[in-house]
């Protein structure tokens, strides 16, 4: 049994414009210690998906089908409380931005030993000394002195140290990162994934980390999925999308990497935009920007299907499936790229640097 | 979803370590300004006066298309009565579009939001317009479409209210396709 198994999970919120469709029927699983990565550009619903699973999403929104199981248990039918104490216990979760988590009016080492108060029965010098150990744990130095600071006293990368520590003090079995290091400039960035990284490692924590950069998942995951327009075009153990990806937006996403020194601020390779997932495009959703769009990329919506056998994704870990229509034998064209890896050892998976060149 | 972060969709709970916590009330997104049930002016306004005070009109900025070419269509919602109103739809949707009888161009028989009422407020004279596009194809199966072909077609947008045509709050206007 997978430590998370979500199935056909669809999330939809109604607003003015119409129903927006942010998870459309999306099916992965999280094994136990592993680190699972979700990539794809802002809009494609990675953190809907991920809100989902802690019972977070609220009207306007609304979780309509599917199932979240976790150890085993159905999220989606517990009761409140049952949610709360899995919340932040066994399954916690580091936002975007700091200051989702932190609230200001309370001092940081409060914060980190308020939380393991809630889960665990720690007396309150206990829990005291417990905070301090997690904040020098994810490298707050003089971690004594600074318990008493407030949040704004501590920079942006030191700020999401403190989400870091208080998720992880009550040892949670699932550590959900949503772009963690968003707000954060390029140096730090590297500090916190290596931070969550490690941590995961020492704590036996599986980790779901959602990105828009192909090149961070590569460094710190085991699996991914690509997602685009609220499904997922893309599952596959991580080496394996990275030195043969089979969807045409990976490629694209692939082309979106750095170079080692390059600007981080680099231009969209990809043209166009993610659709609005209110009026989401017929047939194959990303065949408006696909480089190999033929006609039947506009009629037919393509399954999510093995790439060798063209057999729907069975839930097989090791499988590598893509929606294409390529694998099901419906293209007349085909697809036509060629992905250059250079100073990389596949079987290291360290690479950071790539390049790319496909052309229709 | 893009800014899910800054919506009322979040769940948040200040006392629970673990959520997102709340922040200061904001002015909420537009897109969302819609509330369980009815509000206060639905007891006070007559209905009849209510629907009046609304309109609702589809334009397309012109009436010829290829085939194979968007067709972008704009819905004006207006009401005109100076003081609030609060219209009760039969489920979370506001307004919905068709294409001859098929509803949002689809084939299939509906499978929408579920059936419960919501409330929609309108501000004193406010007109709240939205821009949509049929992009020319029918969906015909649950992966599946079709273009249409040349010939005309009725593209009608109504407010998701029972009796909305006898009421004038649905609108329709025809546009013709041509050989591409
Ligand atoms: S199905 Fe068509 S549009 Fe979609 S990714 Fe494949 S080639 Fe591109």
């Amino acid at each position: 049994m997978a430590l998370l198994e979500v199935d056909d999970l669809t999330v939809q919120f109604y607003t003015e414009d119409g129903v927006v469709t942010a998870a459309d029927e999306l099916s992965f699983t999280v094994e136990s210690g592993e680190k699972f990565g979700v990539v794809g550009e802002s809009g494609a619903g990675k953190s809907v998906t991920a809100l989902s699973l802690m019972r977070l999403i609220e009207e306007p929104g609304r979780i309509t089908d599917g199932e979240i199981r976790f150890k085993g248990e159905d999220i989606l039918s517990m009761s409140e409380s049952e949610v709360r104490s899995i919340r932040g216990n066994e399954m916690a979760m580091i936002f975007q931005d700091a200051q989702t988590a932190l609230n200001p009016v309370y001092t940081v080492g409060e914060q980190i030993s308020e939380a393991v108060r809630h889960h665990l029965d720690y007396s309150e010098a206990d829990a005291r000394d417990r905070a301090v150990q997690l904040m020098d744990d994810v490298g707050i130095p003089e971690p004594d002195a600074r318990y008493d600071d407030y949040p704004h006293q501590f920079s942006g990368g030191m700020q999401q140290r403190v989400v870091i520590a208080t998720a992880l003090s009550c040892d949670p079995d699932l550590l959900i990162a949503d772009e963690p290091t968003t707000a954060l400039d390029v140096t730090i960035e590297a500090k916190i994934l290596d931070l969550i990284e490690n941590l995961a490692d020492e704590y036996d924590t599986a980790v779901q980390l959602i990105t828009h950069d192909l090149g961070v998942i590569a460094e710190v995951c085991d699996r991914v999925m690509v997602m685009y327009a609220g499904k997922p075009v893309e599952k596959a153990p991580v080496d394996d999308l990275y030195y043969d990806p089979k969807h045409p937006y990976t490629v694209g996403l692939m082309s979106s990497i750095p170079r080692v020194g390059e600007q981080r601020d680099r231009l969209q390779t990809i043209p166009g935009t993610m659709p609005d997932l209110v009026e989401l495009p017929s047939g194959c959703s990303f065949h408006p920007r696909c480089p190999f769009a033929e006609d039947a990329c506009t009629r037919k919506e393509p399954p999510l299907v093995d790439h060798e056998t063209g057999q729907a994704a069975d839930g097989d870990t090791d499988q590598h499936v893509a929606a294409c229509l390529e694998y099901t034998g419906d293209l007349v064209e085909g697809l036509d790229y060629q992905v250059d890896v250079d100073g990389a050892d596949p079987n290291t998976g360290s690479a950071t640097e790539r390049g790319r060149d496909h052309g229709a | 979803m893009r800014r899910i972060y800054e919506s009322d969709a979040l769940y948040r709970d200040d006392d629970e370590p673990g959520a997102p916590r709340e922040r200061q009330r904001e002015e909420r997104p537009q897109s969302f300004r819609s509330v369980p049930s009815g509000s206060l002016s639905r007891w006070l306004v007559p209905d009849r006066v209510r629907r009046w005070g609304l309109s609702l009109e589809v334009v397309t900025p012109r009436t010829e298309f290829r085939v194979g070419e968007h067709v972008p269509f704009q819905v004006t919602i207006k009401n005109s009565l100076p003081f609030p109103v609060t219209v009760a739809t039969r489920s979370p949707l506001l307004w919905t579009w068709h294409v001859d009888d098929h509803r949002a161009a689809s084939k299939l028989s509906a499978d929408g939001p579920p059936e419960e009422e919501r409330g929609f407020r309108f501000e004193r004279g406010e007109r709240k317009r939205f821009r949509k596009r049929w992009d020319g194809m029918f969906k015909i199966a649950d992966a599946e479409w079709e273009r249409a072909t040349t010939g005309e077609y009725t593209i009608g947008a109504g407010l998701n209210v029972e009796g909305a045509a006898d009421r004038g709050l649905y609108s329709e206007t025809t546009v013709t396709l041509r050989p591409e």
